[in-house]
């Protein structure tokens, strides 16, 4: 079995958003609605202070409260662990939205660009029709996983079937891969690493771990 | 801890405004008027318009979530996952509730029972929709179906109290179920309002129930309760007390929807280890802490 | 060009929006539109950035097609010129706006091209780090073609980059910026230099990289930056008061730590620590042949520093009974038996007052913190230890000292700087393996190489290429508007010097002169060019200095969109952008920032679309102009020499020169650079043309990574570092003092007193205090610090009117208005969302309030630049800017003539408005 998971390097994250502007120019997703981002997240009092930067998206998770309450099955969980949504069946009722613990979906009532009503020629090529009123999410950039089947290329190793926001990471704090392999780079990564994934009490399974700092067995 | 950020503290959702809640609220106070009615009609009155007055209302509150979807004519598809959707579920449970009311007006007035659990059951549906919905925790809470459903049979009997003599009589019987419907919906209120302190929700959440507690406590069961005293004297007094109940309910839900529906935010158990690890300053505070959404 | 299917395909270019560049990096073009930006993995093993380029480069394809652009010539209508006349911008055609601009240059060049005044008739100001270079094609090479321009009128030069950093790091090691030799560090002092935000993809992967490893930085400074936030441990350190802090942890390593603790050999060896110094503050030096003189600890006697087999003593204080001292312009003293003491005696001495109780109360840090901090910095040295370096012994020091803006330059800065400088030498972590490194040359040349920048000079030191401060040959008469080689002798005159001088000292003097001026009146320039910069908007006193661009009789700007510059100008010519145009560029080596290659070669910008509307080619727009001024032969001739590209056109075994009688086109012309830059890397062994260059991108070869350190080529020179007596600091500042004074100008006094042997602490934001009273002003009603911090989505982008840069950054705090340490805002009734207005006693600009605990209670911050009022869609977004109401001030100016980006402002809530 193959389950394709996220882990990111909390350590190695500088907040630069710049897996957030790669997210939005691949997907071309509307102003104001962004399928992944950076949260710049302050904890302490003054002098004691940290700032820590936390990328979210949808977390794919093992047991997707967006899936349960899909009252279309517009929403599915796949074998191999992403969680889809089927854009011609989706009604937008914002269900899913709703029992998306991660504020990992959109729903846009109406076509707008960057400059207003009108694309520019960037995104009139990529404008879907078939994205306004329903629920939208991170695929994983499903095409590309889709496309390692049919190509035999490895996602999380071959860029071209690797999702945008793992190759576009600057400080390479993303990896991608199938945990299910125990030698593949993320599974090696987890094991050698601490991590966490996000409200593992509501039991949704995330498939998205944070890294936080390296095993204490190697301190 | 102190956060700024608006954007990583939790925030309220916008996906569903009035018009979900007006789903909410039509189902509440039409399923709670087609129950109380059947079930109190050997009471002495036609309890036929009333339940239709329920549908009615049930009916309104289904357009109102038929005008907030986005692809509205694609609607049937709603029915495709009844496997583990409520929302799905719901959606079953209406023609159904529909179909065996009309029916029992049209052909075969004892249908009224089955109608009237039909009722109940779109009543708990509506509950476990909101139930289902881990994003929002002023929802999730297991405490909240137990909210949704009191106040939709107060609701129901408020608005039956007040009905009753436009069509028919008072029926003191009624009041007094009343006052026992008002105690129970405040005590589940308070239950409901203790579970999510307990389960840390949303400060903002919690700030906007607190925000309502006295007049929906006051208002909706005080006052209520004593107009129902005042209703042995004078019987006009139930018809407000009972509007009070209904409204009050419908209010306390259009806020539980539109105003206290805080998403969940985000955690951060441990913060990263950039490097190596902070030196620890003698007035040194607690970071092992999580960011204010949560 | 890789192509999936017919209609789509990627394409290979570059992104150098910033100096931290250039990143390859590739474009997907659907059906002949651009669509997305996305990494150039095919570079993973060469970039240190891993092939991806930073945030900024995403927001490229927005810039390609954003509706606000100017797409076809346009020229000015209205002739009065100001922020309230609109200049009624009526599009022509490319030959009408051609005609124009020749006409006037001819006019120009037939009243001659200097003025009256000595000055250049033509002016250019070109943006960030010299980066617009990258985006002009061979427009250099009619600037060269054209003879004297006057680049002094600064962009943000002097007040917004590193710029003492510039200047003393180059006279000190070659640095023009410095860095740490992160990929080998173990320990970095960060003093408020923000690389995780402005240091471009190789800097952040290359942090991560150590963050990971467990390096430990220590970042300093008032507000927690991205770069503090992934910062081991963040120290907010009172605004301006570096130089004290340094000097602390300087005392605490010679006064509290075994001397054993240093790097003995290398202060003895590599330096001028072992130099004597005599009674009147200058070395000693051999009467015969003027040689610094050294204490043998063998023979126990003074001998010239680099008498044979000669062990110097680091520390003493000895009796010389011969000797001579050369004090400013050559006079010379015989001394006879004197005391002198070594130039690191004199430190020792020097720094016994800088005790961590005296910094606690000027930086507001503890004491012991001050301690701990020397003491983990001389934990890490690792003294004695030796790393292999492609088959090299090389000596492994891993810490290193980096300095941010506005610890880098204004007041301070040379004190800053010499200080970081003096805490490597102190361990010998200057230039070797883990250490602080210079990256690049600008001010010496090659620029390519700054190992073959380094030759022997006097005293035992590298060459260096001052401005004379002698009676003979000082530039008494000044050549540019900022009078660079007569006030700041460090700058030198190299190419890059004038640009590099006080560059506010142009904006300032036009508008009022120092009392006593005795120069001739800086005159206005005849024409003015403008490309990738908009100096209204990232200088200071943007206000005041719009009213002196408006005053500018011609203003020609290469416009992108209307913006608050070319709003005063006479001529917009759309050049054809980021995506849309040719030309082949440098990249590896060791560049700006943390650009540290194992490679070397050239990398293409090509034309990933067509251009949109009328905008043209930089090239062409060139070679019109050339032709059309009658420049065309010596046009040619520059690009033959290789001033369009990298390498000239003609060199050893091969010859792709230009016919220099004709135009060429564009494409002739990069086809010409490519044949010749890759006939010459390779040896005359292969050659690559411009169609190579398309499908391919870049054309790298190995080099060694010895090529990062100084050291070896130091070693091999036998030179020393100047540290830590500044004796040629001394006498140069007291040269040209005499120079100053012999022509009755005293108002340069106060910056000579920057020329010191060893720096002193003088109370540095004190003079901001002081400045404000001098003009009448009470510091009590100006309560707190404000500063500047970058942005990465934004920083030096040119891209404020990209709505994806805009969204993005609302992710990253401080993005919607002025940064307040939450208890401070409390006092003052200000709550998160206020609109609030931050005041200085020159202006006032609004934002709104972010409150965050990561800020120093007496500081606020504001991210990037804007408060834009002309530039579509950035004059929608609300933002304040602190150069709106950050004064030009003389007197806030340091000897190097740069100023620290910081003002003393008052905050208040805008009554009524609340986000």
């Amino acid at each position: 079995m193959t389950r394709y998971a996220m882990a990111i390097d909390l350590r190695r994250c500088v907040g630069c958003q710049t897996c957030t502007a790669a997210c939005k120019q691949k997907n071309a997703t509307p102003p104001g609605v962004q399928w992944r981002r950076v949260l710049d997240i302050e904890t302490g009092e003054f002098p004691d202070v940290r700032r820590s930067f936390l990328p979210v998206a949808c977390m794919h998770c093992d047991e997707p409260a967006c899936e349960e309450v899909c009252p279309t099955t517009a929403t599915q969980k796949r074998a191999d662990g992403l969680v889809t949504i089927d854009y011609e069946l989706c009604i937008g009722c914002a269900n899913c939205v709703m029992a998306c613990p991660y504020e990992a979906r959109s729903i846009v009532h109406e076509a707008k660009f960057a400059y207003g009503d009108q694309p520019m020629a960037n995104e009139a090529v990529l404008f879907d029709p078939a994205k306004i009123n329903v629920s939208t999410k991170c695929t994983f950039c499903i095409e590309r996983i889709d496309l390692a089947e049919e190509t035999g290329l490895i996602p999380g190793i071959d860029h071209e079937v690797t999702p945008t926001c793992v190759n576009s990471c600057a400080s390479g704090a993303m990896m991608f891969g199938d945990i299910e392999d125990p030698d593949s780079n993320i599974s090696k990564l987890l094991a050698s690493t601490q991590s966490f994934r996000q409200n593992e009490e509501l039991g949704t399974g995330p498939g998205v771990y944070y890294i936080w700092d390296k095993n204490d067995e190697e301190l | 801890m102190k956060n700024s950020n608006s954007r990583i503290s939790s925030r309220v959702q916008r996906n569903w405004d009035w018009r979900a809640s007006g789903n909410f609220i039509g189902g509440g106070v039409g399923t709670g008027l087609v129950f109380w009615s059947t079930l109190l009609s050997p009471l002495g009155f036609d309890s036929l318009p009333l339940m239709l007055l329920g549908l009615a209302l049930v009916g309104i509150g289904l357009f109102c979530v038929w005008l907030e979807i986005g692809r509205p004519w694609r609607a049937l598809n709603v029915f495709k996952h009844m496997s583990t959707s409520w929302m799905s579920r719901e959606a079953l449970v209406a023609p159904l509730l529909f179909c065996v009311g009309a029916a029992a007006w049209l052909f075969e007035p004892s249908l009224v029972w089955p109608t009237a659990l039909l009722a109940l059951l779109f009543l708990y549906s509506q509950a476990r929709i909101l139930r289902a919905d881990k994003g929002i925790p002023a929802w999730r809470h297991p405490r909240c179906a137990l909210l949704v459903i009191s106040t939709g049979l107060t609701e129901g009997c408020g608005l039956l109290i007040l009905a009753l003599p436009l069509l028919d009589q008072h029926q003191p019987w009624i009041w007094a179920l009343m006052l026992g419907l008002l105690l129970t919906r405040a005590l589940i209120w308070r239950y409901y309002r203790t579970g999510l302190k307990r389960a840390n929700a949303p400060a903002a959440c919690q700030k906007q129930l607190a925000a309502v507690d006295a007049k929906f406590l006051w208002l909706g069961h005080g006052l209520a309760a004593l107009l129902l005293g005042v209703a042995w004297v004078q019987p006009e007094a139930a018809m407000i007390a009972g509007a009070l109940a209904f409204i009050s309910g419908a209010w306390i839900k259009y806020v539980l929807v539109c105003k206290a529906s805080f998403v969940q935010g985000f955690s951060m158990p441990h913060l990263p280890v950039r490097g190596q690890r902070a030196p620890q300053r003698p007035q040194q505070r607690s970071q092992s802490s999580s960011a204010s959404a949560v | 060009m890789n192509s999936s299917d017919s209609n789509t395909k990627t394409v290979p270019t570059y992104c150098y929006n910033c100096v931290a560049g250039p990143d390859p990096m590739k474009v997907e073009v659907i059906d002949g539109v651009a669509t997305q930006v996305m990494p150039n993995f095919d570079t993973c093993n060469s970039h240190p950035g891993k092939g991806r380029p930073c945030v900024k480069a995403y927001g490229l394809v927005q810039k390609t097609y954003n509706p606000h652009r100017i797409l076809k010539p346009m020229k000015r209508t209205n002739p009065k010129k100001g922020i309230k006349e609109d200049p009624g911008f009526v599009p022509i055609s490319w030959d009408e706006a051609l005609t124009l601009l020749s006409d006037k240059m001819l006019e120009i060049k037939a009243k001659g091209l200097v003025d009256s005044a000595g000055l250049p008739r033509t002016a250019a100001t070109f943006g960030h780090g010299g980066t617009p270079m990258y985006y002009m094609g061979t427009f250099p090479a009619f600037l060269a073609s054209w003879g004297p321009i006057d680049f002094s009128f600064g962009s943000g030069q002097g007040v917004k980059c590193v710029h003492s950093e510039h200047l003393y790091g180059e006279f000190w090691h070659r640095a023009f910026t410095v860095a740490a030799d992160t990929p080998n560090c173990r320990f970095v002092l960060s003093l408020g230099s923000n690389v995780d935000a402005s240091g471009g993809p190789c800097a952040i992967a290359r942090h991560a990289d150590a963050r990971v490893r467990g390096y430990k930085r220590v970042q300093v400074e008032p507000h927690q930056s991205i770069t503090g936030a992934t910062a081991a441990e963040w120290v907010p350190i009172r605004p301006k008061t570096d130089a004290a802090f340094m000097f602390a942890l300087i005392h605490s390593m010679l006064h509290e730590q075994e001397r054993s603790r240093l790097d003995l050999a290398f202060l003895r060896d590599r330096t001028a620590s072992p130099y004597l110094v005599g009674p009147d503050g200058l070395y000693l030096r051999d009467p015969e042949t003027a040689k610094p003189l050294v204490w043998d600890s063998n023979s126990q006697q003074a001998v010239a520093h680099d008498t044979a087999g000669v062990v110097p003593a680091l520390e003493g204080t000895f009796r010389v009974a011969h000797a001579l001292s050369v004090d400013a312009d050559d006079e010379r003293h015989l001394l006879n038996d004197v005391d002198a003491s070594t130039g690191f005696t004199k430190l020792v001495e020097h720094v016994a007052q800088y005790t961590p109780e005296w910094a606690a109360t000027v930086c507001d840090i503890p004491a012991e913190t001050i301690r701990r901090i020397a003491a983990e910095y001389l934990d890490n040295a690792c003294i004695g230890e030796t790393i292999e370096i492609d088959g090299a012994t090389l000596p492994y020091r891993p810490v290193a000292v980096t300095l941010g803006k506005s610890v880098n330059n204004g007041w301070g800065a040379y004190e800053c700087c010499w200080a970081r400088t003096l805490m490597a030498v102190l361990v010998g972590a200057l230039e070797v393996p883990g250490g602080t490194l210079g990256t690049t040359v600008r001010l010496n040349r090659p620029h390519d190489d700054r190992l073959r920048s380094i030759k022997p000079g006097v005293d035992g030191f590298m060459a260096q290429k001052l401005n004379p401060t002698d009676k003979e040959n000082w530039v008494a008469q000044p050549t540019g508007r900022n009078a660079h080689t007569t006030l700041v002798p460090i700058v030198g005159n190299s190419a890059w010097s004038q640009a590099l001088g006080p560059t506010q000292l142009s904006w300032m003097f036009q508008k009022e002169r120092p009392e006593g001026w005795n120069m001739p009146e800086p005159t206005k320039p005849d024409i003015w060019f403008v490309f990738r910069s908009n100096p209204a908007i990232s200088f200071w006193d943007t206000r005041s200095l719009t009213e002196s661009i408006a005053n500018f009789p011609y203003t020609v700007s290469f416009a992108y969109t209307i913006d608050e510059t070319n709003w005063m100008a006479d001529l917009l010519l759309p050049e054809a952008t980021d995506l849309e145009s040719t030309q082949l560029i440098p990249i590896g080596g060791t560049k700006f920032v943390e650009q540290f290659w194992k490679h070397k070669g050239s990398i293409l910008r090509q034309k990933v679309v067509e251009p949109q509307g009328e905008a043209k080619d930089f090239t062409w727009i060139s070679t019109e102009l050339a032709k059309r001024t009658g420049l065309l032969e010596q046009y040619n001739t520059a690009l033959n020499r290789g001033a369009g590209g990298i390498a000239p056109l003609k060199g050893d075994g091969y010859d792709f020169s230009l016919d220099t009688s004709q135009a060429h086109p564009s494409e002739e012309i990069w086809d010409a650079i490519c044949k010749a830059t890759s006939t010459q890397q390779s040896d005359t062994n292969e050659t690559k043309d411009l169609a190579w260059f398309k499908e391919n991108g870049l054309d790298l070869k190995p080099i060694s990574q010895k090529s990062w350190y100084l050291h070896p080529t130091m070693e091999e020179q036998g030179l020393r570092y100047e540290m830590p007596y500044q004796e040629r600091l001394l006498r140069i500042g007291k040269e040209l003092g005499n120079r100053l004074h012999e022509k009755e100008i005293a108002w340069w006094d106060e910056q000579l007193s920057e020329y010191s042997a060893l720096p002193e602490w003088h109370d540095v934001p004190g003079r901001w205090e002081t400045a404000l009273k001098n003009e009448g002003f009470d510091p009590a009603d100006y309560p707190f610090w404000l500063l500047a911090t970058k942005s990465m989505q934004y920083h030096t982008g040119a891209n404020v009117s990209i709505q994806l840069m805009r969204e993005v950054s609302q992710n990253v705090r401080g993005h919607t208005g002025v940064i307040m340490n939450a208890s401070s805002a409390a006092k003052l009734g200000i709550k998160h969302g206020d609109r609030v207005a931050i005041s200085s006693n020159i202006g006032v600009t609004y934002g709104r309030a972010e409150l965050v605990q990561g800020v120093r209670p007496d500081t606020l911050v504001i991210v990037g630049q804007f408060d834009h009022w002309a530039t579509p869609y950035a004059k929608d977004l609300e933002m304040p800017s602190l150069n709106t109401v950050a004064p030009m001030s003389l007197e806030l100016t340091d000897a190097t003539g740069s100023g620290a980006d910081i003002v003393r402002v008052a905050i208040a809530k805008v009554e009524g408005e609340t986000l």
